[in-house]
């Protein structure tokens, strides 16, 4: 009688789950279809399993076929109806079968009974045959203390719920569609976080590897969105893989530690003491968006690989010393901290603007240097040399100009002085380097050399005779020919 | 050329060895990045022309000098026939256009192995080939098969090494071996060595417009390099020797040695000198404090500068004498708006122990500057700046201003202007030039960079006499960058990861 009252309700609420040997569920009839109108059938039907012998006897269809409606609705004494029993099963991840029901107790004054369909799917004080679907708050009333479905304990998600993995028949959209519990959405984001109202503490909390509450909407595949480290949770092992699971679109965020305005700076330090703590979301390769590889930094961090997750994927900012025009001022810092600058940084960044290019406008030197830079140029403000080479960059462009001597030295150019010619010795000292992107050795020996000048000693201070003819004598006989002093 | 044919035939090797190496494995190889940067500028220069009058053709002013007949001052030797002077020069154009390409290709099947090329095309397009660094039109900068591992990185090919002695440029091969542990690392090369300042041999004719005296063979270049390094502190200490493989003198031969502290964060203590091993005297050296925060970071220090010339010039022989200077450096964060920098530098020449009859010559100089920086608004940026500059042989003195307005990483237009006086102290050339452009850099995509300049230059030469003439021109240039390249690894980089050649242990 009981397994009869069950097994009329369930036909009467047009149930979406009927029970299947291997705990599964069968078709549901399709919401586009007609649906029965039990109630006013009420006088018809004295019981739910005349209709639905399914729910009481697995082996019979839960679904009455069309000739027993048609028995009635023959187009002559009634009018036809459309009305088809399902066809196809409707998939679901409950575990709950209808052979179950007789099992299922209640305590009542009048003592334990047994299940009824009604007690599913009939409403509280309702008449018979207003039916209603099996609602999850109805199951609570016995299996919990009548709290709302999704705000029920996490440890009852499973007595009702199949594993993700096991319920093979829901699509990914079914998936993605799971409703969220309260309890991640707790306010500030405690549950992405590492308290203990954390998700991951919650899904370690339990004699189990990991919660089953978490395995009944999630499966590793989801885990691995954010997890980096899935490979060394025994927890994220724990569950099985499943793409479906992906479904569920998670979004990566920061903790708010990261939102703190020195943590740029105190990062690396963190990362140091600590670096598991990072690892969960960040890879090597992470680390590498912004860093310069070396054998040190993220060593600590895993790889990116196979069964991980692809991790945070920080966009690379300057840090707040970089503002504007930092490269007009940068000089001093990466003379200070070059270390830190080698963090980021690789020679190549460095030579988008300290390699000459003649095509280039300006970069190291600031617009207009070319009309400033003998300034610059004559007392060295920076190693000249370095970049530029006297022969193919100062010389060719001078020689351009028209301000290269050419054949005999002549008087003239350096008007500054009448006596620049008598008195030069002091600037070509100071300033040889400047002196030869105009003059060759030529200019120098009409009055320098000791064969066929005029014998003024060019030597000054700290010149060594004997050191220089020893490393290169070749360089004497320039001016003194084969008779070079001392030899 | 005067290069031996056998050093000739090594170098082409060299460089057909590591085209080989790339092309035979670039198709073979997983990873390829390549950088190719494009810059083109329309430039314009005008000179002066030497030129020559009979002395008796020369005017003479009461109150003044002679002049030619046009008005420009002359020069007349006593005894002399004919009086020189300089007119202006026929005005130059140019137009350098320049394709530099970064390659880098590995996982060739081993490991750590990967090849390395940096090169350069450029030619002139405008109608004189004026400008200096386009010629010879091609130029390797590096181009070499690298094998790293942890302990050791070793290089074949043309390769650059930097140290306080300079950037040495060569063709040949390099090891660094290192012990990362205890913050070691040994450095070895040897090869025929490139002139200063250019990807060029020494015998290059592109180096000689002026038809000096120029060596007939590549020098030998063979360094040492050793250092420490650790999170307090680092020491280095590099020797270098070239040698002309002709004679076998010496080019040069100096050591350096170089230092620094970090006893707290952000806080270093430099300094580094070397020694000319062939001259026999000390060459530069410096010493610097630096301090460095996220609001300020200043540099106080002093240095002493003396050039170093090859022993293949008689420059050396002149007795170049150093000068010496103590210097200052501040920028200051006021707020997150305004920051505000300021720059000091004193110095003063040895004693060049040179007479100089009726003839003063300076031996003290300056320079300072002053700026800001000021983001009145998200994405927008003003910065001006004051600076001075006075010294033997020319100064300086200026205003700079630009306004930028950069929404975004991937935009930013800049409006700029400045003037400066620039005299000089050997010739009556007291010049003011002021200059006023615009300038775009777009970046459409991580792969992509575009860039658009245009500044007018006004210059006015402030002499007494017709010599006195302008030039003004409007320069503009054009820059596009692309990168090129795979490798799952890399993807989602930034652009200074994926141009990276080897990674610091490479370097």
């Amino acid at each position: 009688m009981i397994a009869h009252t069950v097994a009329a309700i369930l036909l009467a609420a047009g149930l979406t789950a009927v029970p299947t040997p291997r705990g599964g569920l069968r078709a549901q009839q399709p919401d586009s279809a007609p649906r029965f109108d039990h109630y006013r059938h009420r006088r018809l039907f004295p019981t739910c399993v005349s209709c639905h012998q399914g729910a009481e006897d697995p082996d019979q269809p839960l679904w009455p076929d069309t000739a027993t409606c048609n028995a009635c609705h023959d187009g002559t004494n009634r009018p036809k109806v459309a009305w088809r029993p399902p066809t196809e099963e409707h998939p679901s991840n409950l575990k709950f079968v209808h052979d179950l029901v007789p099992l299922m107790t209640r305590q009542t004054p009048q003592g334990t009974e047994s299940l009824a369909c009604k007690d599913c799917h009939t409403p509280a004080g309702g008449e018979w045959m207003v039916v209603q679907r099996a609602t999850p708050e109805r199951c609570l009333e016995c299996h919990a203390t009548g709290a709302p479905h999704l705000a029920s304990p996490d440890t009852l998600c499973s007595t009702c719920h199949l594993p993700l993995p096991r319920a093979a028949g829901l699509t990914a959209a079914r998936v993605a569609a799971f409703p969220v519990p309260p309890s991640h959405r707790a306010p500030g984001g405690e549950f992405m976080g590492r308290t203990g109202l954390g998700h991951g503490a919650l899904a370690t909390g339990t004699k189990e590897p990991v919660a089953p509450s978490c395995a009944v909407c999630h499966a590793r595949d989801f885990c691995i969105t954010c997890h980096v480290d899935a490979p060394e949770q025994r927890a994220i092992q724990a569950l099985e893989p499943d793409p479906r699971a992906r479904a569920i679109v998670v979004r990566l965020q920061a903790p708010a530690t990261h939102r703190e305005p020195a943590f740029l700076q105190r990062h690396g330090a963190a990362e140091r003491a600590n670096p598991r703590q990072c690892s969960t979301c960040h890879t090597q390769e992470s680390c590498l968006a912004c860093h310069a590889p070396s054998q040190h930094v993220a060593a600590a961090l895993p790889a990116r690989g196979p069964g991980r997750g692809l991790g945070a994927q920080p966009a690379r900012r300057p840090p707040d010393s970089h503002r504007e025009n930092f490269a007009n001022r940068h000089a001093s810092v990466a003379a200070t901290t070059p270390a830190t600058c080698a963090g980021c940084h690789v020679r190549t960044d460095c030579l988008e603007c300290h390699r000459s290019n003649a095509a280039a406008a300006p970069g190291y030197h600031p617009a207009g240097f070319l009309t400033r830079h003998p300034a610059s140029a004559y007392a060295r403000e920076t190693r000249c040399s370095d970049c530029h080479n006297v022969g193919s960059f100062c010389s060719t462009c001078h020689a351009s100009a028209g301000l290269v001597s050419s054949g005999p030295l002549r008087a003239g150019y350096h008007d500054g002085s009448r006596f620049f010619s008598v008195g030069h010795g002091q600037a070509a000292r100071q300033s040889l380097e400047t002196c030869i992107g105009c003059h060759v050795e030529r200019d120098c020996l009409t009055c320098h050399s000791a064969v066929g000048g005029r014998h003024f000693n060019p030597h000054g201070p700290g010149f060594d005779a004997a050191r220089m003819r020893r490393k290169n004598p070749e360089m004497c006989t320039a001016c003194h020919g084969a008779a070079i002093p001392g030899n | 050329m005067g290069t031996p044919p056998l050093i000739n035939r090594l170098s082409v090797a060299f460089g057909a060895c590591a085209a080989l190496l790339m092309l035979g494995h670039a198709a073979a190889a997983q990873d390829y990045r390549l950088r190719l940067d494009t810059r083109w500028q329309t430039v314009a220069y005008r000179g002066v022309t030497l030129d020559s009058i009979p002395v008796g053709d020369t005017v003479s002013t009461p109150g003044s000098g002679p002049t030619s007949p046009e008005g420009f001052a002359v020069r007349c030797l006593a005894g002399a026939a004919y009086c020189t002077f300089f007119r202006p020069g026929p005005v130059r154009r140019g137009g350098p256009l320049s394709t530099t390409a970064d390659l880098t290709v590995w996982d060739l099947g081993a490991p750590g192995l990967s090849v390395h090329a940096a090169g350069r095309l450029g030619v002139d397009l405008g109608a004189a080939d004026i400008w200096p660094g386009s010629d010879p039109a091609l130029q390797l900068f590096e181009g070499y098969a690298e094998y790293a591992v942890p302990r050791a990185t070793a290089r074949l090919g043309r390769q650059v090494v930097a140290s306080r002695l300079g950037t040495m440029g060569f063709d040949g091969g390099g090891l660094v071996l290192r012990d990362a542990r205890r913050g070691l690392d040994v450095q070895g090369y040897l090869g025929w060595g490139l002139a200063r300042g250019t990807a060029l041999p020494v015998t290059s004719p592109a180096l000689n417009p002026l038809n000096d005296f120029q060596p007939r063979q590549r020098q030998l270049v063979a360094g040492l390099g050793a250092g420490w390094s650790s999170r307090p502190a680092d020491l280095r200490v590099d020797y270098l020797r070239e040698v002309d493989p002709r004679s076998d003198y010496f080019v040069s031969e100096r050591v350096g040695l170089e230092a620094a502290l970090r006893p707290v964060t952000g806080v270093r203590l430099a300094g580094g000198a070397d020694y000319d091993l062939a001259a026999g005297w000390w060459g530069s050296a410096e010493a610097s404090l630096g301090y460095a925060t996220r609001r300020v970071s200043a540099t106080l220090g002093a240095r002493r500068y003396r050039p170093h010339f090859d022993l293949w010039t008689i420059w050396g022989a002149f007795s170049p004498v150093a000068y010496r200077a103590v210097h200052g450096a501040v920028t200051f964060a006021a707020s997150p708006q305004i920051d505000v920098r300021g720059r000091y530098e004193r110095y003063r020449y040895e004693d060049a122990e040179a007479a100089t009859p009726l003839f003063d010559v300076q031996r003290d100089g300056w320079r300072w500057e002053v700026g800001t920086t000021v983001t009145p608004l998200p994405g927008w940026i003003l910065d001006g700046g004051y600076r001075r500059d006075f010294g033997p042989g020319a100064s300086a003195a200026g205003v700079a201003g630009s306004l930028m307005y950069a929404p975004s990483r991937r935009l930013a237009v800049t409006l700029l202007g400045s003037t400066v006086d620039r005299p000089l102290e050997f010739r009556y050339n007291d010049a003011v030039v002021r200059a006023y452009g615009i300038d775009a850099q777009v970046e459409p995509s991580a792969r992509v960079r575009v860039g658009f300049a245009a500044t007018r230059y006004e210059e006015i030469h402030r002499r007494p006499d017709a010599a006195a003439f302008d030039w003004n021109q409007l320069r503009a240039s054009a820059r596009l960058v692309l990168l090129f390249g795979n490798g799952a690894d890399m993807g989602g980089l930034p652009p200074a990861i994926r141009l990276l050649p080897g990674g610091r242990a490479a370097r």
